[in-house]
């Protein structure tokens, strides 16, 4: 079973702060969505409301045709994975996972045949008569998953559920999370501060910050036309140059910067240009070059980093601070008057503040 | 040179513990102890004596009696009540906790002086009891075993509140959420996870309880009187009245042992039974 | 998380609370009693028995002997008790692990014991006065409070910046006085606070250490409820009360209630 999520205008506040302010947010059935954001922005506040351990000031949840929002936590039906795993350390793996199947007046038998066949499922089958204090953190958090799915809820949340595990085993987990909510075709909340994490396995993310969301869309989409400086500023568009437009010509546009270098940019590449924007580029899209025939912004080049595919540079351009890349060919010194020229295909446009 | 260090630094509260605890305990026991060959029992005669007397019986059966009423009472009320403070909003828990703290630095005295106002003939309990017509004229309570266990549950409530408060509170709230989120009401939750992780910290809560009571001396002296011997009141009696030093050593003797074996086998249990650890 | 609670179970929590503090203000009415005798309301409002107490010389003395014992009895297991929880975190893999079992022996044993044991070997075999050997109860008493609340400020702190500290220059025996010990100020006030309070309140080491002419106020109170039974004892301890509340304000103001509850 699985339904679809409706947070509808939720403000909520923590004493007298705000936290979140008349935030909407839908999940489509069966649609894995990931609230990212640093700490604060928002998002664990929005999934504790979800789950119902903390009370929105206004606006209401629904999960289908369910409405959650004045409903105590433990009638909710949702399948929580925590960020600590908070794995009843007095219970053994079976009977962690067993739990909530208890609490549904699931019968005794039946209970450790579901268990045992959800430990299987995540790998833990021969763990299952341990004590959490036994397992390993990726253990653990197998076994939070087994417990939060044999429940079989219409809805998954998880938050942060991989900040505990190194690197590697980050990786594979999220795979593995990925994996079971596709083939459960489970509906799933998931809550991250781990950009990679969050574009590797969502169908949709959703960028938040001081308690509202910036931009909900594809991983893809975020990546390469963030809608606004702070998005743009976020996926790694570190570089942001305010423009006018100085002349037209068919989808050939001419700008002009604040300190008097033209480009001309493709509205066919980058979209529709108005006639004020901010142009947006990774380090990587902008090339540092000395040809004097480069069309770009003029710049006095300072501190060169060795990246190992490239050389970064950071730049002074009319007022401006960038970074932009360089050849590994051609390693430029401190001083060096080039050209940063940006590359349409790297570039986002943007409608300024 | 980092060891020795350490040594001397310490060297002045170990000599102090050693030389005027340790070895004047051991002295205390050590006397305990009769002549070989005299009596029935050899070196463990005066223990002999102690138990083959009626009234030093019913003096260590009645001091197992209150400390353990003491002991389940203070447990069952200091449970609930802490149950409810840990999960009061921040400013009444603050509130609550110094209400609880207040009772327990106020000494012992000042504290059974105020059961001795009101359990006495002409005390408030009896005027309220004839004042409602419950009875004709007043009940002797002072002196009697109930009297003792009401106020040293009222010296001991505080303490427990005040562990078992600690205890609940280092019970991670993420498992009581994961608790809530898997189906678990309130009352499910503290049946199935909260008193199971609670245990370690309620032994720990009891064993306080149990040998404070058990050696305690002003509140049964007060409100138990001669006719209440315990066990602190009788090695008092015997050492400071009766000047039997022989009979209070082993008094003593027998209440540290009974204190050292109930510490030793509660914190061992405890250890055991703490899910906690790893 | 506050969740709704149980009405029932607010109810009982209320009435635990009404237990604790009832009796402590019907002794505060008592001690206000006109009466020589005690009643419950007080009849007639008089603050005499307050007078009272200072005019009944036993009073006046033991009160000034129990002070002397808290305060000289805390000053000395400070000193000795400050460098032993010093060298069991800091030395702890050089000193053997019984010893921080010894230093909760005074814990352990009950009083009853140790007073009993210091009266046969301190008083009598050794000889050593009634006011030495008072003293030595009460700083025996109160040495594992100090190393157990010290040790537990001294856990929280960071040891790197004394090697820091060392590392600049700083002589070992001075880095303590001007690095350690201000870190660890909190825990200090607190093992002296409660320190102080245990053994202002002591009754079973002390009671077997006092001698003619030399008493603590606990003590006291006890002999004199033997004989009389007088408003003067509530007004005592609607003192005691008071002082203990000062010292709970002076403890919330500079550390937080939370210390002693630990």
């Amino acid at each position: 079973m699985t339904l679809p999520l409706t947070i509808e205008n939720i403000t909520a506040h923590y004493g007298s702060t705000k936290v979140l302010e008349d935030l909407s947010l839908s999940l489509a059935e069966g649609e894995l969505v990931s609230l990212l954001g640093a700490s604060g922005c928002g998002k664990t506040t929005t999934l504790r409301l979800v789950a119902g351990f903390l009370q929105p000031t206004s606006g209401a949840i629904r999960l289908g045709s369910k409405d959650l929002t004045r409903l105590p936590a433990h009638q909710r039906d949702i399948g929580l994975v925590f960020q600590n795993y908070a794995l009843f350390p007095h219970l053994t793996v079976r009977e962690n996972v067993a739990f909530g199947l208890k609490q549904r007046k699931v019968a005794s038998a039946e209970r450790t045949k579901r268990a045992d066949a959800m430990l299987d499922r995540v790998g833990l089958a021969h763990l299952a008569d341990r004590l959490p204090a036994a397992l390993s953190g990726g253990q653990k958090q197998r076994v939070a998953l087994a417990r939060a799915l044999v429940i079989e809820p219409p809805l998954l949340m998880f938050d942060e559920p991989l900040s505990n595990l190194d690197a590697k085993l980050r990786v594979d987990m999220r795979v593995e999370i990925r994996q079971l909510q596709r083939a459960n075709g489970t509906t799933a909340l998931y809550v991250t501060h781990d950009q990679e994490e969050a574009f590797s396995i969502s169908d949709r993310v959703a960028i938040m910050h001081q308690g509202r969301i910036m931009q909900l869309d594809t991983p893809e989409t975020l990546y390469q036309r963030p809608a606004n400086a702070f998005v743009a500023n976020f996926v790694g568009f570190e570089n942001i140059v305010p423009l006018s437009v100085t002349a037209r010509n068919g989808a050939e546009v001419t700008a002009r910067s604040d300190s008097g270098a033209e480009l001309t940019l493709s509205q066919d590449q980058l979209g529709a240009i108005p006639d004020r924007f901010l142009l947006a580029t990774r380090p990587d899209g902008l090339q540092v070059s000395t040809d004097p025939a480069a069309v770009g912004l003029p710049a006095e080049l300072g501190l060169r980093t060795y990246l190992g595919r490239a050389y970064q540079y950071q730049a002074q351009a009319g007022g401006l601070s960038l970074v932009a890349n360089g050849p590994l060919s051609q390693p430029l010194e401190t001083g060096t008057a080039a050209k940063l020229v940006p590359n349409p295909e790297q570039c986002a446009i943007l409608q300024p503040e | 040179m980092k060891r020795l260090a350490g040594w001397m630094l310490a060297t002045p509260a170990t000599l102090a513990i050693a030389l005027l605890l340790v070895i004047p305990v051991a002295g205390t026991i050590g006397m305990t102890f009769g002549t070989p060959g005299q009596g029935d029992w050899g070196i463990v005669q005066p223990y002999a004596d102690f138990f083959a007397s009626n009234f030093r019986r019913r003096v260590l059966w009645r001091t197992f009696e209150v400390a353990g009423y003491v002991t389940v009472i203070s447990l069952a009320a200091g449970l609930v009540t802490a149950y409810v403070v840990a999960r009061c909003p921040a400013w009444t828990k603050s509130v609550l906790v110094v209400l609880a703290v207040f009772p327990l630095l106020t000494g012992v005295i000042v504290r059974s002086f105020a059961w001795l106002v009101l359990l006495g003939r002409e005390g408030m309990v009896n005027q309220f009891l004839i004042w409602t017509g419950l009875i004709d004229g007043p009940l002797t309570m002072l002196y009697t075993p109930g009297a003792v266990i009401v106020a040293m549950v009222y010296i001991f409530v505080p303490l427990m509140v005040l562990v078992l408060v600690g205890v609940l509170e280092n019970i991670p709230e993420d498992l009581l959420q994961a608790s809530s989120s898997l189906g678990a009401g309130p009352v499910a939750s503290f049946f199935q996870v909260t008193l199971p992780l609670a245990v370690p910290g309620l032994i720990v809560g009891a064993v306080l309880v149990f040998t404070a009571s058990f050696t305690s001396y002003a509140t049964p002296a007060l409100l138990g009187g001669t006719r209440q011997m315990m066990m602190g009141t009788f090695l008092h009696q015997s050492a400071m009245v009766r000047f039997d030093w022989p009979g209070a050593a082993v008094v003593a003797a027998i209440m540290l042992a009974v204190i050292l074996a109930t510490v030793l086998v509660m914190t061992r249990l405890a250890k055991r039974l703490n899910p906690m650890a790893t | 998380m506050p969740t709704r609670i149980h009405p029932l179970l607010i109810a009982f929590t209320v009435v635990v609370y009404l237990f604790l503090l009832g009796p402590l203000i019907i002794i505060f009415g008592a001690s206000l009693s006109d009466t020589t005798y005690l009643t419950f309301p007080p009849q007639g409002l008089s603050l005499r028995w307050f007078e009272n107490i200072w005019e009944i010389s036993a009073f006046r003395r033991t009160i000034v002997t129990s002070l002397q014992m808290a305060f000289l009895g805390t000053l000395i297991a400070l000193i000795i008790g400050i460098p032993a929880a010093y060298a069991l975190n800091r030395h702890r893999v050089s000193l053997p692990a019984w010893l921080s079992t010894l230093f909760v022996l005074p814990i352990l044993v009950p009083e009853m014991v140790i007073g009993f044991s210091l009266l046969r070997s301190v008083t009598v075999q050794m000889g050593v006065p009634v006011w030495y050997a008072l003293l030595i109860g009460h700083t025996l008493l109160v040495i594992p409070y100090v190393i157990r609340v010290v040790s537990a400020s001294l856990a929280s702190f960071d040891f790197s910046v004394e090697e820091a500290a060392i590392s600049l220059g700083s002589h070992p025996a001075k880095t303590f006085f001007t690095i350690v010990l201000p870190n660890i100020r909190s825990g200090v006030i607190a093992a002296f606070i409660l320190s102080f309070i245990t053994s202002i309140n002591d009754v079973s080491v002390s009671l077997f250490l006092t001698g003619p002419g030399i008493s603590t106020l606990p003590i006291q109170l006890l002999a004199h409820m033997e004989q009389f039974f007088d408003p003067t004892i509530a007004s005592v301890s609607v003192v005691l009360m008071m002082l203990t509340i000062v010292v709970m304000i002076i403890v919330e103001r500079t550390l937080g209630l939370a210390v002693v509850a630990k």
